[in-house]
């Protein structure tokens, strides 16, 4: 090999060629390096051993974007994950009966015909203090708890039938986010970003922003890639300071040498993967090419504080703040420079009432203040930038509320 | 075994018997034996499609399927779901053969699959037999496979032969694999230094592996290494992953707790080698051995990491509940690969666990001392020297001078600060106040109540209390405001500091309500606090003889010991007779609705006939350390495996229920789990040597292609695992490598560079402030952890956040690792300093210097291929920083020059190569 410098795009063709029969014989070893990562996957759930020959995982670029099967409307998904357990009760789920039981035993009929586990003697009603009006052409009812959000009410599907057999915040967490409460499952997002790569080769396809003071219960894992190859994890950006941590380079390099340091390492690692043919190899050199995109990319798109001062108004932004305002803006800004899968979790929804801050009057007031006005701005600027469209927004949290009075377990 | 029905089978299943005992059905599956069919095919499906309707939580139609005796109980049809007279007949069998969607089961899903309604028929056919979960059967000796390609493998040199290979041979054979040749001899030192003491061996001890050519030079480096006092040190980094230590307090205020003598603790006991069942009776129940030492008190701290809520406002009786619930979770999943934290609110899902037997075994835990308070009483002081040993003196005395338990007493309270009654049991507050739920502060003219307490004829009321004024007066009074006094007192103030003051009060006897009363005219307005009382002590008068002159010095010695305020560590400590704590069931989870009162018990599925004799944490230790536990020793192996493979035996080291993963080699689980409580005698170092003694884990880690293909996961071991380093070791390894890395052992944590802005600690005022000296270079097991903003590097590779057990980390890959081992400082400073070793020697070729380099990363020499990008980089950045002074300057050296900013830059590109980054 000579001595010249390669560009990065340089780098991933020569990279290509290099692969190229390695490839070859991993398309026709079943599927592919992403089939071997997931062939116990495969092989638990279809009796079909041999699968299709269509690759998902190119090694060498993973975040490829990839075709659906069906042709799918979103192109990508802003998840909201309320930490804790916002109470459907008090927010969309209106249940006029529930107020007039409120103080009252549990009736029969709400507890006939089911079986619950250990369920001795008979707990009390609480009845909703939201108050419900009936919103927009849809007549969906959204509570007073939510003033904004009511006012874009025809934007909004309730999904009220959602289950969970989990009872503690951390399982639980996993089980909506990896679809398994025991830890070593790929998350919805790794999942997608599997599935159809990511538009922006700049950017993970998959980033997770914390607001709340706290990162959820359970951990890194919900955001984890499971079985699948690790590049597809969330990465997690930092809500204030250096967006990605480390994000920078050291005083005594600069781009053209952390460039050059990138190359002679991937270089090398190129070569130890040839002696040991270990995927992780693979998947590092393309982290590090990552990281080094990244460091171009990442600061401008993380910078929220050059939106115009009608977007600030709009969503509730404080630049420099750690606020779910700041990453529901931050969201936008990353869906709109096609990153497939942003992820908020915000911490401190567990509303059951035994404290100020857990409490329906005060604590679920102050956390939907939080939310109300971010969550309609992101609908309302995502609409005007005719990215609703392709853009699919989840609300939701592990936990529902049960109507019972001060019961703060188990929900079914 | 049903012997008609095995009989019957013979016609109805063509069936090869080997050894009488493993049976092969060819037509869609092989089993060993008949409850393996039912624990490895049929356990599944209904784990998957049945239990959520008829198990542990539901019971619909009164059908569950959790043990033998729920399935064949007639249920609400009258009949029960399998006819063992008349299998074929079953009401099982037609329910999921039914047409009728309505009627068929499962009721809400698709229906079963043809396989899985063969799995079933055949098992109804086999007479429904209902095997043991292989985790709960107790252990018993394993017979090693003698398979002569095993043997062949070695040459006939017995010296070798090991019966771990033994195992994965045998598996590899069924599946026409080979275990790879062994990896070269560099590459081994490396492996095994990381595995066993988590850096590279120190320079002596690889060169004389290196240069020696005895056939044991590899089984002298393992016992050379296992000497080592840095295995302490990797193996506790694993430990306290479990352990959920931290050096905070968790939730919203995580405050500053000092608990890092624990962490000493465990460190010394790995290093010594303490049998793992002393290794976890200390730790679970130290404070009720005969005699306790210092440190079988510090080892209870194992469960004194638990986070405590500090913050005001809060229930302690939440918090002291949440952390006694931690402590079962956390022995369960920790040390017994057990899901149960899920049968606190109900029978467990999978298990034959009832919801009682939770709180049965909450009860061992359920008795102790501490109770969320902001001092995380009860704690153990440690005096420095000359005062402890006045300390023995005063104890000795009080033996002499009076009775061994009133020096008991005497001990208990100045080195424990037991017993003690809580301030925050306070109620019927008149114009006092639970201060941030945690001081009760009383005011110009105030009272409130303290339930329960127990005395004994007790003539002293020791307060620990603070104020400002010297006017008040407290009167204390029996069961109600205007009972009988027990004593009354003026206060005097403590400058608001917080002090220990004797009161004298009247002997009495018996449980009683204190009614306190303060008044204070000397306080202007009614909110003005007069005097803050934390805790009380009750004491009889101090011992010896009026008119005995020791006697004065040796009360001055108990005040002036009391009153120190020496370092401590929280404890678990039992609480008295007289104030045991009932343990009831929580009905459905929820603390506050207690249901049947229970006492301490141990899981019946898990219990294997073993009598519990102490109803406290000693007998739960009893239990768990008994051969007959099925789940401690294998959780232990699996454990050792994980960290030498990359993953356990069975790969889910949280779970080993019906949802866990099954073990890969079972037989090999169970033989090195027996070996590991019999031949090694619970010893860890033991059984580590073992395993990796073993041609197993000798071997290559290079894979071809036909390995790939036939065991892409390698969970038939056909190749050594090549494993991204953990996040102390690759921060250790840099530190290492670039001559920093301090080698001092123990002590409090410590604060190396962390970028601004991570912390937030407003409530304490704590701060990062970076240590000095070595302290900045210590091993990562010394990092300070905050649990509410771990290290960020440590938890950006995979670090864990220690507020609950975690069983198990998993790797990830990501680009934040990539930023950290290319930018952060910590790393950028170790590759400025790895680049001056290689430029250490005079005279040396460019080429020399970075096979210099590393050969002290690996013990070998760089491959051409290798070393031609780093040349290349060493030239690029050379004629780069030439003209770019401005970035030589920023290199943290005196005097840098372009040389120095060149080997700084190829340094931190070859501290970044993925052979560095992985043990291979």
């Amino acid at each position: 090999m000579n001595n010249k410098r390669l560009s990065l795009a340089e780098e991933a063709h020569l990279l290509d060629a290099q692969l190229a029969t390695r490839r070859l014989f991993l398309k026709q070893c079943s599927m592919g390096l992403g089939a071997l990562a997931f062939s116990p996957l495969i092989n638990a759930c279809t009796s079909d051993a041999n699968g299709s020959s269509n690759t998902l995982f190119d090694p060498t670029k993973p975040l490829l974007p990839k075709t659906p099967h069906l042709p799918g409307k979103a192109k990508s998904v802003i998840y909201l994950h309320m930490a804790g357990a916002p109470s459907q009760l008090e927010l969309f789920d209106y249940k006029p009966e529930l107020k007039k039981l409120d103080g009252q035993l549990c009736p029969e009929s709400l507890l006939k015909g089911k079986k619950f586990a250990f369920i001795r003697g008979v707990p009390k009603m609480l009845g909703t203090i939201g108050e419900f009006k009936q919103r927009g052409q849809s007549g969906a009812w959204v509570s007073h708890y939510m003033p904004h959000l009511a006012g874009v009410a025809d934007e909004l599907s309730f999904l009220k039938a959602v289950h969970t057999d989990q009872f503690n915040h951390a399982p639980a967490q996993l089980l909506m986010q990896t679809g398994s409460a025991r830890l070593g499952r790929p998350s919805l997002g790794s999942w997608v970003t599997y599935g159809l790569g990511s538009e922006n080769a700049n950017l993970p396809g998959f980033v997770v922003l914390t607001s709340g003071g706290q990162n959820p219960d359970a951990g890194k894992s919900v955001w984890g890639s499971g079985f699948l190859p690790s590049v597809y994890q969330g990465v997690h950006c930092r809500s204030h300071g250096e967006p990605v941590l480390y994000l920078d380079n050291p005083a005594n390099v600069d781009g053209n040498m952390r460039k050059a340091s990138i190359d002679a390492i991937n270089q090398a690692n190129k070569e130890t993967y040839k002696e040991f043919n270990d995927p992780e190899t693979l998947s590092r050199i393309s982290q590090y090419e990552m990281a080094f995109r990244m460091q171009i990319s990442a600061p401008d798109v993380m910078n929220i504080s050059d939106e115009p001062a009608y977007i600030h108004e709009m969503y509730g932004t404080e630049p420099g703040k750690e606020s779910f305002a700041n990453n529901v803006l931050l969201a936008r800004k990353l869906v709109e420079k096609g990153v497939r899968f942003v992820q908020l979790f915000d911490w401190g929804w567990d509303v059951h009432g035994n404290s100020t801050d857990t409490s329906l009057e005060i604590g679920l007031v102050n956390k939907c203040k939080q939310i109300d006005k971010a969550i309609t701005a992101l609908i309302l600027d995502l609409k005007q930038r005719g990215l609703l469209e392709e853009t699919l927004i989840v609300w939701g949290s592990e936990f529902g509320r049960t109507p019972m009075h001060r019961i703060l377990s188990c929900r079914w | 075994m049903n012997r008609r029905i095995f009989n019957s089978l013979r016609w109805a299943f063509p069936m090869l018997i080997v050894g009488g005992v493993i049976l092969i059905f060819p037509d869609i599956f092989s089993v060993k034996d008949k409850d393996s069919f039912y624990v490895e095919e049929v356990k599944p499906i209904i784990n998957k499609k049945c239990i959520s309707c008829h198990g542990g939580v539901k019971q619909s139609a009164g059908f569950s399927m959790m043990n033998r005796a729920s399935f064949f109980k007639k249920n609400e049809s009258g009949k029960p779901a399998i006819d063992i007279s008349n299998p074929s007949q079953s009401e099982l069998l037609a329910r999921i053969n039914h047409a009728d969607p309505m009627e068929r089961m499962p009721s809400e899903g698709k229906p079963l699959s043809s396989r899985e309604i063969k799995i079933f028929e055949k098992w109804v056919d086999l007479g429904a037999p209902w095997g043991e979960h292989w985790a709960y059967k107790a252990l018993s000796p394993v017979k090693i496979p003698s398979n002569t390609s095993w043997m062949g493998i070695f040459g006939g040199n017995k010296e070798k032969e090991n019966a771990v290979d033994a195992f994965i041979q045998q598996k590899l054979n069924e599946n026409n694999l080979k275990l790879n040749p062994a990896a070269d001899k560099e590459t081994l030192l490396r492996r095994v230094s990381l595995d066993l003491i988590g850096v590279p061996a120190p320079k002596d001890i690889a060169d004389k592996y290196l240069k020696s050519t005895s056939p044991d030079a590899y089984k002298m480096l393992v016992d050379d290494l296992l000497k080592l006092p840095q295995f302490g040190e990797k193996w506790a980094s694993v430990w306290l992953d479990i352990a959920r230590f931290a050096d905070s307090k968790g939730y919203e205020k995580d405050g500053n707790r000092q608990i890092w003598r624990y962490r000493d603790w465990v460190i010394q006991a790995l290093n010594k080698d303490m049998p793992y069942n002393q290794f976890i009776t200390e730790q679970i129940a130290g404070d009720l051995l005969p005699n306790p030492k210092d440190e079988h008190f510090i080892a209870t701290a194992f469960h004194r990491n638990t986070p405590t809520n500090d913050e005001g406002g809060t229930d302690d009786e939440e918090f002291r509940t949440a952390a006694v619930i931690d402590r079962v979770n956390t022995t369960f999943e920790g040390l017994m690969s057990t899901t149960f934290a899920c049968t606190q609110c109900h029978g467990h899902p999978y298990e034959d666990i009832k919801h009682e037997e939770y709180f049965q075994f909450l009860a061992f835990f359920n008795n102790t001392r501490d109770e969320d308070t902001v001092e995380e009483f009860p704690v153990i002081r440690h005096y420095e020297k000359t005062d402890s040993l006045q300390l023995l003196d005063l104890v000795a005395w009080v033996k002499k001078t009076a009775t061994p338990k009133r020096a008991d007493e005497i001990y208990s309270f100045l080195k424990f600060l037991q017993p003690l009654v809580y301030a925050t049991h306070a109620d019927l507050f008149v114009n006092s106040e639970l201060y941030d739920t945690k001081y009760l502060v009383f005011r110009k003219k105030s009272s409130a109540r303290i339930k329960d307490v127990v005395l004994n004829g007790e003539v002293r009321f020791i307060a620990q209390q603070r104020g400002n004024s010297k006017k008040g007066k407290l009167t204390i009074r029996l069961d109600s405001l205007r009972g009988k006094v027990l004593g009354q007192f003026n206060i005097p103030s403590t400058e608001g500091k917080w002090a220990f003051t004797p009161f004298e009060i009247q002997p009495v006897y018996g449980k009683h309500d204190l009614y306190f009363s303060y008044e204070n005219a000397s306080l202007t307005s009614d909110t003005e606090s007069g005097f803050t009382l934390n805790s009380f002590h009750l004491d009889h008068a101090f011992p010896g003889n009026e008119g005995d002159p020791s006697k004065k010095t040796m009360d001055s010695l108990y005040w002036t010991l009391l009153r120190k305020n020496p370092p401590n560590t929280p404890i678990m400590m039992d609480n008295k007779a007289e104030n045991v704590r009932k343990t009831q069931v929580f009905i459905r989870g929820n603390w506050k609705v207690k249901g049947e009162v229970v006492s301490p018990g141990i899981p019946k599925v898990l219990s294997n006939s073993f009598n519990l004799t102490k109803p406290n944490r000693m007998g739960m230790a009893e239990w768990m350390t008994d051969k007959r536990n099925p789940l401690v020793s294998r959780t232990l192996v699996n454990r050792l495996w994980e960290q030498l493979f990359g993953t356990g035996i069975v790969e889910t080291l949280e779970d080993f229920g019906s949802q866990g993963t099954l073990p890969s080699h079972p037989e090999l689980l169970d033989y090195l789990s027996w070996q590991f409580m019999n031949k090694h005698r619970w010893s860890i170092k033991s059984s580590l040597k073992e395993i990796v003694l073993s041609q197993t884990y000798r071997q290559s880690s290079v894979v071809t292609t036909e390995k790939l293909k036939k065991d892409p996961n390698n969970r038939l071991l056909s190749r050594a695992p090549r494993i991204r380093l953990s996040a102390e070791q690759v921060r250790d390894q840099a530190l290492h490598v670039a001559g920093l890395l301090s080698n001092k052992m123990y002590g409090p944590s410590v604060m190396p560079y962390q970028p601004e802005g991570i912390w937030a600690s407003p409530y304490d005022g704590n701060k990062w402030k970076l240590s000095e000296g070595e302290d900045k270079y210590r091993r990562s097991i010394y990092t300070y952890y905050k649990r509410s903003s771990p290290y960020p590097s440590q938890l950006t590779f995979d670090g864990t956040g220690r507020n609950v057990c975690n069983a198990r980390r998993i790797r990830t890959n990501t680009p934040l690792q990539a930023l950290v081992t290319l930018n952060d400082p910590v790393f950028m400073e170790a590759a400025t300093h790895f680049g001056q070793k290689m430029l250490e020697n005079p005279g040396l070729s460019v080429n020399d210097r970075i096979q210099h380099g590393y050969h002290i990363l690996l013990n070998k020499p760089i491959s051409p291929t290798l070393l031609q990008p780093l040349v290349k980089l060493y030239k690029d950045s050379k004629a780069y920083y030439k003209s770019h002074s401005e970035l030589v300057n920023e290199i943290q050296l005196e005097n840098p020059d372009v040389e120095d900013a060149a080997f700084a830059l190829v340094a931190n590109a070859m501290l970044n190569l993925d052979v560095i980054i992985t043990k291979n």
